[in-house]
């Protein structure tokens, strides 16, 4: 056994130095002629005789090197360094060739390398904690007419509520507390320091999650306010140094003592979110993550703090419309993920197909290649090389051209991700969708480059080798290949029409989402009109000086030459957010079944006018709404209140305005402006939070003690974009770190599209690739059908066979093949399509899965395509020359 | 080439050379056919190509091993000795030889 491993290696590592090997045995040869002429002479021969028997003796020398080279390196691997030599000689001599199909599969496995890079950052990877799968976070839901409510109603609690979960040791091994803080104000001794993101974090945080500290200690509860950094910064900011423990960092005005590092992969929960530093949470309410023991399901411990919920925080009447849930956390949590998850996966079987495609695509010219070369190969399996040895020749080219198209798709990949990237909404990008070649990347292009060499090589590697040595080397039928190879290269190409089917209805029915999702109407015109999204809390606003920055701030820019009109919000619009509130109306019956919550937002004065909202009944909030002395929906709002005293508050709020689509879901058509209600307008139903969302009852409530500034909207005269500059200098003005940004309401939109933006343009790039594949696809098997049956067609035509008939004849079975592809196609896309509109709703808007006109569209299109791509070879059978017959060969 | 020499048969050149190389000690292969010749007293047809053949599938085997030296002529050579695993083969081969040789003897002799 170790005598045949070792005779193996040795052959094996001498298959690497042939050359050394060779000149070592020609020395060794030399100095036996040497050492044979020496004894020769002294029997009495001259040197010539002496040398001319030594080298008889030895025997022919040819053979004996090649006995020599086979007993030495292994025959396989040297039939593989021989192929690969041939290879690479063949495919410099077709550069065409080599680029067309290097490039193909380059896109192919770099699309589906991208897509992989953003799934598994995304989708796959766990938190890098101690055993992630048993931890959950949980959430308390509100169930609204029998829905969960997708909006937490607390996601956060107070220590009590923490101490009591951590009580309960027969389900929970340990509870860590986590929160973001919202753009803190940091210093460093003292120096103020760029924005970075800060979380809070409970004082057992990281010892419970089991990530160490490449630096320092785990903070103790008897610390007080301390700081943990990320390795990210501490290298950034402290050089590495060990001195950095110590320093005090200051995060909105507290000082916190810097005793930890965490190392670099931990990143907090929030995978699309780095966080920079953790601090001491005081007695803020935290998010909670438990850790599960073994056994206890999701469900049995969303049970255990729901009853520590219903009995000591939740007031009693609402403990049956709420619900708690725990969620798994062993991949974070990610907005980007719930977002693009499924648009992810659907992309990720797209490329797929694609790569399917550039497969079969390659597979086809490869073979085309092979018809083109038979009379060589054949001449050589008629010298003696065997099936075997032809078919490795084959491979070893495939591969190598496999192997090109791997890098060449990394590089691609590493594009492809940057433009992706680029078409999502972000204001900068995480660390977590950057591109990073890592093993499990690497295992991934592996599998699926060995995966294309065994769909588009193997095939044609054996059908190449099928030779038939007599029929082909007579010239007569030099070009014709056996029909077995043409069926499957037929094949090949009805499969590549089939998967082009799929990928344009795909494609088509994303870009329709897409144009659908673009013409939707708003509900008010969002051209001259511009959103200013302000953070007075970052400015070091507090809240008792709101009111007056707000009306400093609609002061001012309602100045700027160019602006008609101005208002305000607690919160920018089209950002997908709105508050969700309950509040019961006085003297209006609710509809049976209606009560519970719904979407609320805060507007200050002006606020129709400048959206341009139109009225549809009563009036809209006037100047003396603004200044009168009922209350505003938030104002002296205090936990404490009993309950009359909350309902004496409700009954001096308002007045409130409606959309239709709350009069008419809340009041079943009957009106809710009757003598005494509160509601004293109702408004066109409009899109306030996001271009995608069903519009629901909605209710305006005024604004008249502002608690927060987040937005300004302003109604431009002329076009916006000349007036941003003046209205960004005025805000400045009141304070020059109050604004965040200034865009047109139109960009604000575009961006709530993105993610469909984002799948219609990668499925429109890789349906139009498809495309052009299959086009090259039927027009090498339409050209090769015509090439082969020249001779055929020419002693026809001199026959005087008609050019219809010749055509017909030359191209019937590709046709046929493209028919049957198209079906096929059709009926996939059909059933998948309606396979993944069943698993999702997100991906397809304002059109049926089954639309009728995008597969119309997309079958027209391949059929002309096609017929383009037959129409040359078809040209070419009619114009045959019926000399041919005679001329060739 | 007189018609009346021995060819040599399949698989015992190999058999020759560890033979040879057990008897003599380290040898260059240019001595490893002369002694192979001498020994036959001219009797086989010898290639003397062929011993570095032989040479190199004892060698990846393990029962021989080279040495670069120098020849009682003063000329640079390769010298190969047998290794104690080509010592044990030897004996392995030299049994499956006589029980062979025997065989042969009684099949040939075994008329009628």
């Amino acid at each position: 056994m170790l005598d045949s491993i070792r005779a193996v290696w040795t052959r094996f590592c001498a298959t690497f130095s042939a050359e050394r090997i060779a000149r070592e045995f020609d020395e060794e040869l030399r100095a036996h002629v040497a050492m044979s002429m020496d004894e020769l002479r002294r029997s009495g021969m001259t040197d010539a005789d002496a040398r001319r028997e030594a080298m008889r003796k030895l025997g022919r020398l040819d053979p004996l090197r090649d006995d020599h080279r086979a007993a030495r390196g292994l025959p396989v691997l040297d039939i593989l360094v021989e192929a690969v030599r041939h290879a690479t000689r063949r495919l410099a001599r077709t550069p065409m060739f080599a680029a067309i199909v290097t490039l193909t599969l380059a896109v192919g496995i770099g699309a589906n390398t991208a897509l992989f890079s953003l799934v598994d950052n995304l989708l796959l990877r766990t938190l890098p904690v101690r055993s992630p799968e048993q931890l959950v976070e949980f959430a308390v839901h509100s169930i609204v007419r029998g829905q969960l409510n997708g909006k937490p109603v607390a996601g956060e609690f107070n220590r009590a509520t923490f101490a009591q979960v951590a009580a309960q040791s027969q389900g929970i091994a340990g509870v860590v507390g986590y929160r973001y803080v919202e753009r803190p104000k940091i210093s460093i001794d003292g120096v103020p320091q760029a924005e970075r993101a800060i979380d809070y974090a409970s004082t057992n945080f990281f010892r419970e999650l089991g990530v160490p500290m490449i630096v320092g200690r785990y903070p103790d509860e008897s610390d007080g306010d301390v700081i943990v950094i990320s390795e990210r910064w501490w290298r950034s900011r402290f050089g590495g140094s060990l001195d950095a423990l110590g320093h005090t960092i200051t995060v909105d005005d507290r000082v916190y003592r810097l005793i930890g590092v965490a190392p670099l992969r931990f990143h907090g929960f929030e995978i699309d979110r780095s966080v920079d530093a953790w601090i001491s949470p005081g007695s803020t309410e935290l998010g909670m993550v438990a850790r599960l023991r073994a056994g206890v399901t999701q469900a049995q411990a969303a049970a255990l703090l729901h009853n520590i919920l219903i009995t000591e925080v939740l007031p009693p009447d609402r403990g049956d419309s709420l619900v708690t849930i725990a969620r798994s956390m062993a991949h974070g949590i990610s907005e980007l993920r719930s977002q693009y998850q499924n648009a992810l996966i659907a992309l990720m079987a797209l490329v797929l197909l694609v790569l399917l495609t550039t497969c079969a695509n390659v597979g086809n010219l490869v073979m085309l290649r092979h018809i083109g070369r038979r009379r060589e190969l054949t001449m050589r399996a008629t010298l003696g090389a065997s099936r075997a040895r032809l078919v490795v020749h084959s491979l070893v080219e495939t591969s190598m051209l496999a192997l090109a198209g791997c890098v060449g798709g990394l590089l691609f990949a590493a594009w492809a991700l940057r433009i992706v990237v680029a078409l999502l909404p972000l204001s900068a990008v995480p660390e977590v969708l950057a591109f990073h070649v890592d093993t499990r990347m690497l295992a991934f292009v592996s599998v699926i480059s060995a995966l294309s060499v065994l769909l588009f090589g193997l095939v044609p590697a054996w059908r190449a080798a099928d030779v038939d040595l007599a029929g082909t080397l007579q010239s007569s039928h030099a070009m014709s290949a056996p029909s077995r190879t043409r069926r499957l290269g037929r094949l090949l190409v009805g499969a590549q029409v089939a998967l082009s089917v799929v990928l344009i209805v795909g494609a088509g029915l994303f870009v329709q989402t897409l144009r659908n999702l673009s013409k939707l109407q708003m509900g008010y015109g969002t051209e001259r009109l511009l959103q200013v999204t302000l953070d007075p809390r970052f400015a070091g606003y507090q809240e008792a000086q709101m009111p007056a920055l707000a009306r400093h701030l609609l002061e001012r820019v309602g100045a700027v030459p160019g602006v008609r009109s101005v208002s305000r919000t607690s919160w920018p619009l089209m950002i997908g957010s709105s508050t969700s509130m309950g509040i019961p109306l006085p003297n209006l019956p609710d509809r049976p079944g209606m009560s519970g919550m719904w979407d609320a937002i805060d507007v200050g004065p002006q606020f129709f006018e400048t959206m341009g909202i139109a009225l549809v009944r009563g009036r809209i909030f006037t100047n003396a709404d603004f200044i009168s002395d009922t209350v505003d929906f938030q104002s002296d709002r205090h936990r404490s209140e009993t309950a009359a005293e909350g309902a004496a508050r409700r009954r001096r709020m308002g007045p409130y305005i409606v959309n239709e689509s709350f009069q008419t879901g809340r009041y079943d058509g009957g009106d809710p402006m009757q003598a005494g209600s509160p509601i004293v307008g109702i408004v066109k139903d409009v899109k306030l939070f996001g271009v995608k969302e069903d519009v629901r009852p909605l209710m305006f409530l005024i604004s008249r003690v502002p608690r927060r500034v987040g937005a300004l909207q302003v109604r431009t005269v002329g076009d916006p974009q000349a007036v941003e500059q003046g209205i960004a200098e005025a805000i400045r003005s009141v304070n020059p770190q109050l604004l965040r940004t200034v865009s047109t309401l139109g960009e604000v939109t575009g961006r709530s599209i993105a993610k469909e933006r984002m799948v219609a343009s990668i499925s429109g790039f890789f349906g139009v690739l498809g495309l052009v594949l299959a086009t090259m696809g039927v027009f090498g098997i339409a050209s090769s059908a015509v090439t082969q049956r020249t001779k055929e067609l020419g002693i026809r035509r001199a026959l005087g066979a008609g050019q219809g008939v010749l055509i017909r004849d030359s191209l019937r079975e590709t046709v046929g093949m493209i028919a049957l592809g198209l079906m096929v196609g059709a009926l996939v896309a059909v059933v998948a399509v309606r396979v993944t509109s069943r698993l999702t709703t997100d991906l397809l808007f304002g059109i049926t899965p089954t639309d009728a006109g995008t597969l119309v569209v997309s079958v027209g299109l391949i059929v002309l395509v096609g017929v383009a791509a037959c129409a040359i070879p078809a040209l070419r059978a009619a114009r045959v020359d019926p000399l041919i017959c005679i001329r060739e060969d | 080439m007189p018609p009346d020499k021995l060819e040599i048969l399949q698989g015992t050149l190999d058999l020759m050379v560890l033979r040879t190389l057990f008897a003599m000690g380290p040898l260059h292969g240019y001595g490893i056919a002369r002694r192979i010749e001498q020994i036959s007293g001219n009797e086989i047809v010898l290639n003397q190509g062929t011993i570095y053949v032989s040479l190199v599938r004892l060698e990846n085997r393990g029962w021989i091993k080279s040495k670069d030296g120098v020849s009682e002529n003063n000329r640079r050579a390769k010298f190969y000795s047998i290794t104690k695993a080509g010592t044990k083969q030897l004996e392995v081969e030299n049994d499956q030889w006589e029980r062979l040789t025997a065989m042969m003897g009684r099949l040939l002799t075994a008329e009628g």
